[in-house]
C-alpha cells in the first residue's frame, strides 16, 4: 500500500522535529515483502517508531520511499530455557515486556520512548536509556539479526558482525527480526535525592556504582527540578533491583513516568534541541559549569556519562562549544541518539572513515539511508 | 469527498477554524508519546492514522479524509507531555472540511441516518440490535 501526498507528510518528520521530503510511503505486511520492495525500490529510507533525535527516519529531497517496517509485529518463539525471544522489528517495546510478564522476563533496555520504541528502531540506533549503567547498550541483548540486503537477500548476522548493523541508523540493510536475549523481571524501588552541589553528586554517583543493586542513576539539574515540581536542588533517581529504595510500587512507576516527561516538558518551554554527549562520569564536574554558565538545563543518565543538555533556539549557537568540550574532555559526541543529519559534521575524521567503509561493505549501491551518519 | 459551492461565509469560517487548529497544535513537539495509547494507531499501525501523524497533516494546513479516522476518544491527550487538546483539533478541521464541503460521502450518510433512524446504519434500531456495540 501506499499514501496520497497529504498523508505522506506524516513520514516527513520524526521526534528530531526535523523536516523533508518522501517520494512515497510503504508498508510492509511480512518479510518476503521487504525483500520484494527492496529489490525494486532505488532508494529507500527504513522506518520504526519515528522516535529518532537525530532525523536518521527523515527521507530527504522527495526522493527516499520510507519503509515503515510498524506491521512487522510477529513476537515468535519464546526460549525459556535460553532466556531469548524472535521478535520481528516492528514490536513496540512495551508490548513485548507485556507479553513477556507473564513468563516474569523482560527484555532489560529501557529508552524513555519505551512507549513506542520499536525492538527494529532501537537495534538500528543501538538504543541505551536509563538502565545502562547495569545492562548497556541494546547490541549487548541481541543475539543475531536478521537484515535485508541492498539486492533483496535475507541473511542472518550474529555477534561478530552485529556491529554493521546496530547503531548504523539502517544506513547498511533493513533490519526485519531479531533475537533477543532476555533477563528475569526485577523487583526494582527506587529513592529521590536531593543533593547542594556537583562535588556531592559525583561523590554519591561514585559511591553508587559500588553498588551492583543499582540499575539507574538519572540526574536532574537545579531547574529541571524545580519544573517538575521538585525542590530547586540537584536530583538524582536512583533505581535499585532490590528493596533498598524507599519509593516503591505505584509511586516508583509515578517517578519514572516523571523522568520520562522531563524533554517534553523542557521542548514545551522553547528547550526544543536535545543533545547526547558522553563523558567521563568522573569528568562531569568540569563539564557542569558550562552548561550552568549558559543557562542550558542538563539531565541524563549519569552512572554511564550519557548527558542530556537542552537548547533554545537561542542558545544552539553553542552546541559546536560544547562538543569542542566534550573531545577535550575525552568524550564522545553522540551517547544514545546516534548521528543522524543532525550530528553529521561533529563526527571526528578517523570514526568517518571507519564507518565509510562499513557502508561500502554492506551496501556498496547506497540504497539505505543516504545522506544520515556519513 | 463530495464537493459543493462553498459561500464567502463559510470560507471565512472554515479559515478561522483552521487557525484555531494551528494554534491547538502548534506546541507539538512530534515526541510520539500519543501513538501509545491511540486504538486507531495501535490497530493499523500506520503513522498517519496516529494523533501525531494527523496533527503534522494539519500543520501544513492539509484537510485530509485521514482527519475522519480517529475515535476522537482523547486517549492521545491523556498521554500528551504537553496536553495538547488533538481531539479538539481534528473535530474543527473535520467542521472546516464541511464547510469548505470535502465532507465525506460515508460520514454524510451516518448522520442523515442517526437523525432519522436514531442509528448509524439507518436501520430500525430494535433490527439492527445485533450490530451496534457502541450506542
Amino acid at each position: 500500500m501506499t499514501l496520497n501526498k497529504s498523508t505522506t507528510k506524516s513520514y516527513e518528520t520524526d521526534a528530531s522535529g526535523l523536516r523533508g521530503k518522501a517520494k512515497e510511503v510503504i508498508f510492509p505486511n511480512s518479510i518476503p515483502e521487504v525483500q520484494k520492495i527492496v529489490t525494486i525500490t532505488p532508494k529507500i529510507v527504513p522506518r520504526g517508531g519515528g522516535t529518532g533525535l537525530a532525523g536518521g527516519a527523515v527521507p530527504q529531497n522527495g526522493q527516499d520511499t520510507v519503509l515503515d517496517l510498524s506491521k512487522l509485529t510477529r513476537i515468535q518463539s519464546l526460549d525459556k530455557e535460553r532466556s531469548s525471544i524472535e521478535v520481528e522489528a516492528g514490536v513496540i517495546l512495551d508490548d513485548l515486556q507485556h507479553h513477556l510478564k507473564r513468563y516474569n522476563l523482560e527484555f532489560p533496555v529501557n529508552p524513555s520512548s519505551h512507549t513506542i520504541a520499536t525492538i527494529g528502531g532501537m537495534i538500528a540506533t543501538d538504543a541505551v536509556g536509563s538502565r545502562a549503567i547495569k545492562y548497556g547498550r541494546t547490541s549487548k541483548w541481541v543475539k543475531w539479526v536478521d537484515i535485508v540486503d541492498s539486492q533483496g537477500n535475507l541473511q542472518r548476522k550474529g555477534a561478530t558482525e552485529l556491529s554493521d548493523y546496530a547503531g548504523m541508523e539502517g544506513t547498511t540493510g533493513v533490519i526485519v527480526k531479531a533475537c533477543l536475549k532476555l533477563s528475569p523481571r526485577k523487583l526494582r524501588t527506587a529513592s529521590l535525592v536531593p543533593l547542594e552541589t556537583v562535588k556531592e553528586t559525583l561523590a554519591l554517583v561514585r559511591q553508587l556504582k559500588l553498588d551492583s543493586s543499582v540499575s539507574m542513576m538519572e540526574f536532574m539539574d537545579k531547574r529541571i527540578s524545580k519544573d517538575l515540581g521538585l525542590e530547586e536542588r540537584y536530583h538524582l533517581i536512583v533505581e535499585y533491583e532490590s528493596d533498598k529504595g524507599k519509593i516503591k510500587d505505584g509511586a516508583y512507576e509515578k517517578l519514572l513516568a516523571l523522568r520520562d516527561r522531563t524533554y517534553p516538558l523542557l521542548a514545551s518551554e522553547g528547550y526544543t534541541r536535545i543533545e547526547d554527549p558522553k563523558i567521563l562520569t568522573d569528568r562531569f564536574d568540569k563539564i557542569m559549569p558550562w552548561f550552568e554558565s549558559k543557562n542550558i538545563p542538563v539531565f541524563g543518565h549519569l552512572g554511564v556519562g550519557i548527558l542530556h543538555p537542552c537548547f533554545n533556539h537561542d542558545q544552539e549557537k553553542f552546541i559546536p562549544e560544547m562538543m569542542k568540550l566534550v573531545r577535550k574532555l575525552g568524550g564522545q559526541i553522540s551517547g544514545e541518539h546516534g548521528i543522524g543529519l543532525l550530528k553529521k559534521s561533529f563526527i571526528e575524521p578517523n570514526d568517518k572513515k571507519i564507518l565509510v567503509n562499513i557502508k561500502k561493505r554492506t551496501d556498496p549501491i547506497n540504497k539505505f539511508n543516504q545522506g544520515k551518519v556519513i | 469527498m463530495s464537493t459543493k459551492k462553498v459561500s464567502k461565509q463559510d470560507k471565512l469560517e472554515a479559515e478561522n477554524l483552521m487557525e484555531e487548529v494551528q494554534e491547538i497544535i502548534s506546541p507539538c513537539i512530534k515526541c510520539g508519546m500519543c501513538k501509545s495509547f491511540c486504538p486507531v494507531f495501535k490497530t493499523l499501525r500506520e503513522e498517519h492514522h496516529s494523533p501525531r501523524g494527523k496533527a503534522v497533516i494539519l500543520s501544513e494546513k492539509i484537510l485530509d479524509k485521514v482527519l475522519f479516522q480517529c475515535n476522537l476518544c482523547k486517549a492521545c491527550e491523556v498521554r500528551c507531555p504537553l496536553n495538547i487538546k488533538v481531539c479538539d483539533a481534528i473535530k474543527k478541521a473535520r467542521e472546516a472540511m464541511v464547510l469548505k464541503g470535502h465532507e465525506l460521502k460515508q460520514n454524510k450518510e451516518m448522520i442523515t441516518n442517526i437523525r432519522k433512524t436514531n442509528n448509524p446504519f439507518g436501520n430500525d434500531p430494535e433490527k439492527s440490535k445485533d450490530k451496534l456495540y457502541c450506542c
